[in-house]
């Protein structure tokens, strides 16, 4: 059986960019103001296109791991199940590398409870560490058995991603409008 | 009998016409270049202020105390500006942010001026020039264009560590596309970064290549933008190396980063003044204090390790100086420190990005070596960045530099500078480049007599803010004289005011 179709390709790409380019938005608004202060508005444009480049690079660079690691994958498998399977890790990947960064952008915490718990034991890191790892594994994990048991579940993820895709053809445009912007300022 | 010129003595006559055109030129060549080097360091932000050689109650300056008894020490020299663009290009240029235009945080000078510079008054030297600063290198770069140097060193050939492709791939928007690369790749910033994959590879790879140097510094290894580390040493020694073997009379342009920010000095000098129990004098918070700066502890704590910054700074000096007299070449070398700003720990603000021009934020140091000196000379007339130009082409007989707006500095100059000359400094970052000054701050130093006007800025309702301080007899500005002192005030705002007009009246 063949591994990818080309529609299913075009739909990991874009599921692979959906997070980055979410992501870089985020950032780049709230970056916008200190980058006016600090010069001008055209160049907290510049800031978020050259970060729109650079979004649309690391997509390329996800994707590319994606599809490899999809080969892999046994062959027995559906083009359409591959692709929701890899698009399905690349998003939770990134959901966790989120989680990670508005440790540092919010001013989140453990519970007191948690932290109480986690106090109490010899080796606290290793325990939350131990946690983390059965979180992540179960969030990969229980999923990607529901795709490949689940039909409906299966149609659901479908569903969600082609909605993504939508609006990640969107911030491909606004790609565009980045690159161009780049390519303005160094002319 | 008188010989006729026959046809073949006329020929061989001819085959001199060239040389009968070219000579005339070459004398003149000769007699206006007495083959001196020069070399001016810029060391950036490096205040007066904690310099213990200008009286700074820690000895932060060791090595520059030493040297001094061989040079010209300059006491009250200011900055053109408050940050590394119009700092440089002012002592570059010879000319105010007023003149030049590159008083915004990213600037160019005005394309008039590209011809006026340092550089370009020593046409004959092989003009070698490098730069850790990337806003100075906007400047060096747009020079460069302009055909002033000989050899211009790109930056990251003294970085350990490098994001040079950005420059390579987008030299003309360097500043923003390195902004957008370290807010992309470099999650040690804020923790965080644009890319959620990519910058947690990126780092452990950069953080191999230096992992060795770490225990040399305890603070982190001296750094531009974030992970483009660097050792002053190293550039120190690889830059006077190669002006034994460039062809002379030279003309050298080092501006190297250290005491700026941030400040990780070399373990030699960790904590050296961490316990000296010494306190800065508390002053009032100012309007443009910045929240995250309020606390007087953190501002020592900083302060501390600036002052540790500036002993590397000092020794590598040292060592600089050191070189190049075993290599003989200070004999006929004429050698500059200067500073391109200073850098301010009080009143609830760090740094130099700020609209006020305190005395720490614009007072830097000056010296110049002399060929042959062996004695010391104190200078104490204030002095300007914009001097430095004329100065140096004077001493080495280069033709004078007459759109500079500074003097030949004593003792070189053939007559002692008028004691109440005004030296002006500007701050006028949000201002549009070619607009009048709408939104900026001007002082004026005139005697022992300091005027600060602050116009246009939000913070103070579009209202001006006016200041005025003895800086002799009360140097760390404490009493603002503005209200007792009502005539000098209202003398220097009119002559201040005047020059506003008079520079804003070409973009009206």
């Amino acid at each position: 059986m063949k591994q990818y179709t080309k529609q299913g390709l075009w739909s990991l790409f874009l599921i692979c960019a959906f997070p980055l380019h979410v992501w870089t938005f985020i950032l780049a608004f709230r970056d916008f103001s200190w980058v006016t202060e600090r010069t001008n508005a055209w160049d907290a444009v510049g800031v978020m296109s050259y970060g729109l480049v650079f979004a649309f690079i690391e997509s390329l660079v996800i994707f590319l791991i994606a599809v490899l690691l999809g080969f892999l994958i046994a062959k027995t498998w559906d083009p359409e199940r591959r692709v929701t399977v890899m698009g399905h890790m690349a998003l939770t990947a990134s959901l966790w590398a989120v989680i990670t960064s508005l440790f540092f952008l919010i001013p989140i915490s453990l519970p007191s409870s948690v932290i109480a718990f986690l106090v109490k034991q010899a080796h606290p890191l290793r325990v939350l560490y131990g946690v983390s790892l059965v979180l992540v594994g179960l969030t990969v994990f229980v999923p990607t058995m529901l795709i490949l048991r689940s039909q409906a579940f299966f149609r659901a993820i479908r569903g969600v991603f082609e909605r993504l895709a939508t609006l990640t053809t969107l911030y491909l445009f606004f790609d565009v409008v980045g690159l161009i912007i780049v390519i303005l300022r160094n002319f | 009998m008188k010989k006729q010129l026959t046809r073949r003595d006329f020929l061989k006559l001819a085959g001199l016409l060239p040389l009968s055109v070219a000579a005339p030129k070459l004398t003149g060549v000769l007699d206006a270049q007495p083959f001196q080097n020069v070399i001016v360091v810029v060391l950036d932000a490096f205040s007066a202020h904690d310099i213990s050689l200008y009286g700074y109650p820690r000895e932060t300056t060791p090595n520059l105390a030493r040297l001094a008894e061989r040079a010209v020490v300059y006491h009250n020299h200011y900055a053109g500006g408050n940050f590394t663009t119009p700092g440089t290009a002012s002592l570059l240029s010879g000319m105010l942010p007023w003149k030049h235009r590159q008083f915004i945080h990213y600037g160019t000078v005005d394309e008039n001026f590209i011809s006026h510079n340092l550089f370009a008054a020593f046409p004959h030297h092989y003009r070698i020039t490098y730069s850790h600063n990337p806003l100075a290198n906007n400047l060096l770069n747009q020079l460069a264009v302009g055909g002033n140097f000989d050899n211009y060193i790109p930056s990251k050939n003294l970085f350990l560590t490098t994001d040079g492709f950005i420059p390579d791939l987008f030299a003309k928007d360097e500043d923003i596309a390195t902004v957008s690369w370290v807010r992309t790749i470099k999650r040690q910033e804020e923790g965080y970064a644009y890319s959620l994959f990519l910058s947690h590879v990126y780092e452990p790879y950069q953080e191999l290549k230096i992992a060795n140097l770490r225990p040399y510094y305890p603070r982190g290894i001296p750094s531009v933008k974030s992970d483009n580390y660097f050792l002053l040493e190293y550039a120190v020694d690889w830059l006077g190396g190669q002006l034994g073997k460039i062809p002379q009379p030279f003309l050298a342009y080092f501006h190297f980063m250290p005491p700026h920010a941030p400040y990780k000095t070399h373990r030699d000098f960790y904590q050296r003044f961490a316990t000296d129990g010494w306190k800065p004098v508390p002053k009032p918070m100012d309007i443009f204090s910045r929240e995250e700066d309020y606390n007087y502890e953190e501002l020592k704590t900083a302060r501390t390790a600036y002052d540790e910054f500036i002993l590397y700074a000092d020794r590598e000096f040292g060592r600089f100086y050191d070189n190049l007299e075993k290599a003989g070449l200070l004999e006929n070398t004429w050698l500059v420190l200067t500073s391109d700003h200073g850098e301010m720990f009080e009143r609830g603000i760090q740094g130099h990005f700020t609209p006020v021009l305190y005395q720490p934020v614009i007072r830097i140091p000056l010296m110049i070596f002399e060929p042959g000196r062996k004695t010391r000379t104190d200078v104490y007339e204030n002095t300007s960045a914009v001097d430095v130009v004329p100065t140096l082409a004077h001493v080495t007989g280069q033709a004078p530099t007459p759109w500079s707006e500074g003097i030949v500095l004593p003792p070189f100059a053939p007559q002692p500078p008028d004691p109440q000359r005004n030296i002006y400094v500007l701050q006028a970052r949000t201002n549009p480049q070619y607009a009048p000054l709408t939104t900026a701050t001007v002082a004026l130093v005139k005697g022992q007599y300091k005027l600060t006007y602050f116009f246009g800025y939000q913070e103070l309702n579009a209202e001006d803010r006016l200041e005025l301080y003895d800086v002799q007899n009360d140097a760390e500005e404490m009493n603002n004289l503005y209200s007792t002192k009502r005539e000098t005030a209202a003398e220097l705002l009119n002559e201040l005011k005047d020059k506003l007009a008079e520079m804003n009246a070409p973009y009206l």
